[in-house]
């Protein structure tokens, strides 16, 4: 690949300025094709499921009460869905400046992560009807962990996260038609005006459940393994979630833009590794010191699949922040990719282990993800990874340098000129109304 | 000198952050050492595995009591379930050592916890504590069916229903119906030896000290579990053999909830450190905003291309 070529032939001499669709690449291909057979058999499954119960479905038993459902699609996916809230809170809070070029990937992950994590937990709820009591705050348990993620997490995803990717779409429709663009630039001027306590809301809701995701399993006690359960779990939970989520939005960038041949902007990507790196040692001192203090740690020397399960974690984390620490004064995409891959495959197993890899209910009990329950795991995945491909190709979201707007502008006017829907050719990419120029 | 919108906005929000750090330090929601309090009128079972003979009629009341179909899963013939589950509420279990030591029956059922785990995870207050009785019951109107009262518990007894499209959840209520009647619960109304007792907490409390006191050295430790662990039950047990072999953990005094959940408390009381953190965050936004508006018009006037925000 041209991985190498990038950083050594031109190594500041790409900024991104400008997020620019990705044009020329059909959304219908052989993978995405893949994807919507998986959506398809994920629905059907769901219908089944409606009508079966829980029990014929999934692995889950009366000791683990949880499965892959919950415990993958919304504790592991969510966190690397919090994309928007830590990537944000350096752009916005600590005005990282650069990283704002990396927002509107963080916003689309963001939504698309949280929208199937919350599809999947109706599905996985046994008696969703029962969800209305969610409007009557009195019957809310206000102590409850649970409580707190099921209430904050829709409330997030359905109003700050959905608002703030608004802007995307109706760019789209401002390039649209012209006709559209006085009452899109109405709406963007009222938006506006919400926007500091939309964006606030952002990073206030998503700090509060994805702690609380940590909490809930407070209440377990000693069914969690030592070296996983401790007060300091909801901090750890948090933090696992922010060096995670930067991994996924600046992974899925690197990997877009080798996808789809784009030029990537070192200095944003540095800033983005520097800022994981740090999170990612924090991250690890905070675990290592709760990890000593409690006395946790010869539990760890034991010869066990929980010790494994924690070696395993701790050194796929410390390695992918070696990586990302070096590649940051190298300014190599290689190893900076591969450590976002790295600490964030061991996040993962962070935030998976304490409901289920570390979750001890009793000697005999066993949890295995039934084919169906894995098919249906998989099928929302796939509703997300498909959402974002169409997203990515009819959307501003990939960030670029200015050239490749122009370079889009005359691809649609050259090359495509019978494409009406894709609307950045129309009406031209300064914006102007190119059929009522040709009119006069 | 007038006083501005801005001004006294500020003000109002400065003076929160002092208020929001007092509730969530001070709040003394739960303390390491406090007892939790006991209802007025608790009533609960006392449970004596000594006297046990583990016939199992409370295991065929119990079921018929609230109306359950036989539990015959396990041969299709008799009701013989080996562990609680969604059609038993109530069953008897064995604990029989290796070595030949001493053996022993034990009864489980809803230890009805002062301060239970399951009704403090309860999203929706479904399962909920009768401040009168102190019964915990399980209502199906709020229950999502999220089970996580089958994780909370640290007794591992609410059981979830795996089959069906409206799946409940199954605990022991005390027999609160038959209460109502004025008639005991199905266990304790056939119990051949009385080795299960129901009654007031208070008059089983002196019952079971009683007991200890009559024939010393008969009980593990000479102790009643559920006096004061988690925080205190309502079911109380006497054992022989210890207690964590019959499936009831040294849990401490201190109940589950209060233990496990004391920052989690005080950071959600009343809202108030998350009301000061978002009014902070919104300054610091709109702070930026205007600076990262005023960027993207520049860039607009130098590119000619519209502002991506």
């Amino acid at each position: 690949m041209s991985t190498a070529a990038i950083s050594t032939s031109r190594p500041a001499t790409t900024r991104w300025e400008r997020a620019v669709p990705v044009y020329g690449f059909p959304v219908i291909n052989k993978f995405f094709l893949v994807l919507s057979g998986l959506v398809m058999v994920a629905i059907i499954l769901t219908a089944y499921r409606e009508l079966a119960g829980l029990g014929p479905v999934s692995g889950m038993n009366d000791a683990y009460g949880w499965g892959i459902w919950k415990t993958f699609n919304v504790m592991v996916l969510t966190a690397l869905g919090s994309g928007a809230f830590a990537v944000g809170i350096a752009a916005w809070v600590f005005r990282r400046k650069r990283l704002h070029a990396l927002m509107r990937m963080a916003l689309l992950t963001s939504f698309l992560a949280y929208a199937c994590g919350l599809l999947l937990l109706g599905i996985d709820a046994g008696r969703p009807w029962n969800f209305y009591w969610i409007v009557f705050p009195w019957r809310w348990n206000m102590h409850s962990p649970l409580a707190e993620v099921a209430i904050c997490m829709s409330i997030y995803a359905m109003i700050p996260l959905a608002v703030e990717n608004i802007p995307l779409v109706l760019e789209r429709l401002w390039y649209f038609d012209s006709r559209l663009r006085p009452g899109v630039e109405r709406i963007e001027k009222r938006l506006h005006y919400f926007f500091p306590w939309i964006i606030a809301a952002a990073y206030l809701l998503p700090g509060m459940h994805q702690s609380s995701l940590g909490a809930l399993m407070l209440l377990a006690g000693e069914r969690v393994h030592p070296l996983w359960q401790s007060p300091w779990l909801p901090v750890l939970y948090l933090g696992a979630a922010t060096f995670m989520s930067f991994g996924c939005v600046a992974g899925t960038t690197m990997l877009c833009c080798l996808v789809w041949k784009r030029a990537m902007d070192m200095e944003v990507l540095d800033e983005a590794a520097r800022i994981t790196a740090w999170l990612i040692f924090g991250w690890l001192a905070l675990r290592s010191l709760d990890i000593l203090f409690r006395g946790a740690l010869l539990t760890a020397l034991r010869f066990d699949r929980f010790a494994g399960v924690f070696w395993l974690e701790m050194l796929l984390i410390a390695l992918g922040g070696f990586l990302l620490r070096r590649s940051v004064r190298t300014h190599d995409p290689q190893p900076m990719f591969i450590g976002y891959i790295l600490s964030s495959a061991g996040g993962m197993i962070y935030r998976f282990a304490p409901t289920t890899l570390a979750f001890r209910p009793n000697p005999e009990a066993l949890y295995f993800p039934a084919t169906i329950e894995i098919l249906v795991s998989l099928g929302f995945i796939s509703l997300g990874v498909a959402g974002f491909l169409i997203a990515v190709k009819r959307l501003a979201i990939l960030p670029a340098p200015l050239s490749e707007w122009h370079d889009m502008a005359s691809y649609f006017r050259f090359r495509r000129p019978y494409i009406r829907w894709t609307g950045y050719f129309k009406h031209g990419h300064f914006g102007e109304d190119e059929t009522e120029a040709a009119g006069d | 000198m007038s006083i501005t919108r801005r001004q006294l906005i500020s003000g109002v929000a400065k003076a929160g952050v002092p208020a929001a750090v007092a509730v969530t330090v001070g709040t003394d929601v739960l303390h390491a050492n406090e007892h939790v309090a006991v209802p007025n009128a608790a009533v609960g079972l006392l449970y004596d595995a000594t006297i046990c003979i583990g016939c199992k009629a409370c295991v065929a009341a119990c079921a018929e009591a609230n109306d359950t179909p036989p539990d015959t899963r396990g041969d299709t013939l008799h009701q013989a379930p080996s562990d609680l589950n969604d059609l038993t509420r109530n069953v008897i279990k064995l604990y029989k050592p290796e070595d030949g030591s001493a053996f022993s029956f034990v009864k489980r059922q809803c230890m009805h916890c002062l301060d239970p785990a399951c009704a403090a995870g309860c999203p929706f207050q479904a399962l909920h504590k009768d401040p009168q009785s102190g019964i915990v019951t399980w209502s199906a109107e709020e229950c999502i069916g999220c089970r996580y009262c089958t994780i909370t518990c640290p007794y591992h007894i609410p059981r979830f229903q795996w089959a069906g499209f409206n799946p409940r959840v199954t605990k022991c209520e005390l027999c609160g119906h038959r209460l109502a009647k004025g008639l005991k619960p199905g266990c304790t109304s056939v119990c051949p030896t009385g080795a299960v007792m129901f009654g007031p907490r208070s008059v089983l409390l002196l019952e079971a000290r009683d007991r200890i006191k009559k024939s010393p050295g008969r009980y593990y430790q000479d102790r009643i579990y559920g006096e004061t662990d988690n925080g205190g039950t309502q079911a109380l047990y006497l054992s022989r053999v210890p207690f964590e072999k019959l499936g009831l953990p040294e849990l401490g005094p201190e109940s589950v909830p209060a233990r496990t959940l004391r920052w989690q408390r005080r950071f959600y009381q009343y809202f108030a450190l998350p009301a000061v953190l978002y009014a902070g965050l919104v300054q610091v936004i709109r702070k930026s905003l205007k600076g990262h508006e005023e960027e993207a018009h520049q860039r607009e006037k130098q590119t000619g291309l519209r502002a991506q925000l």
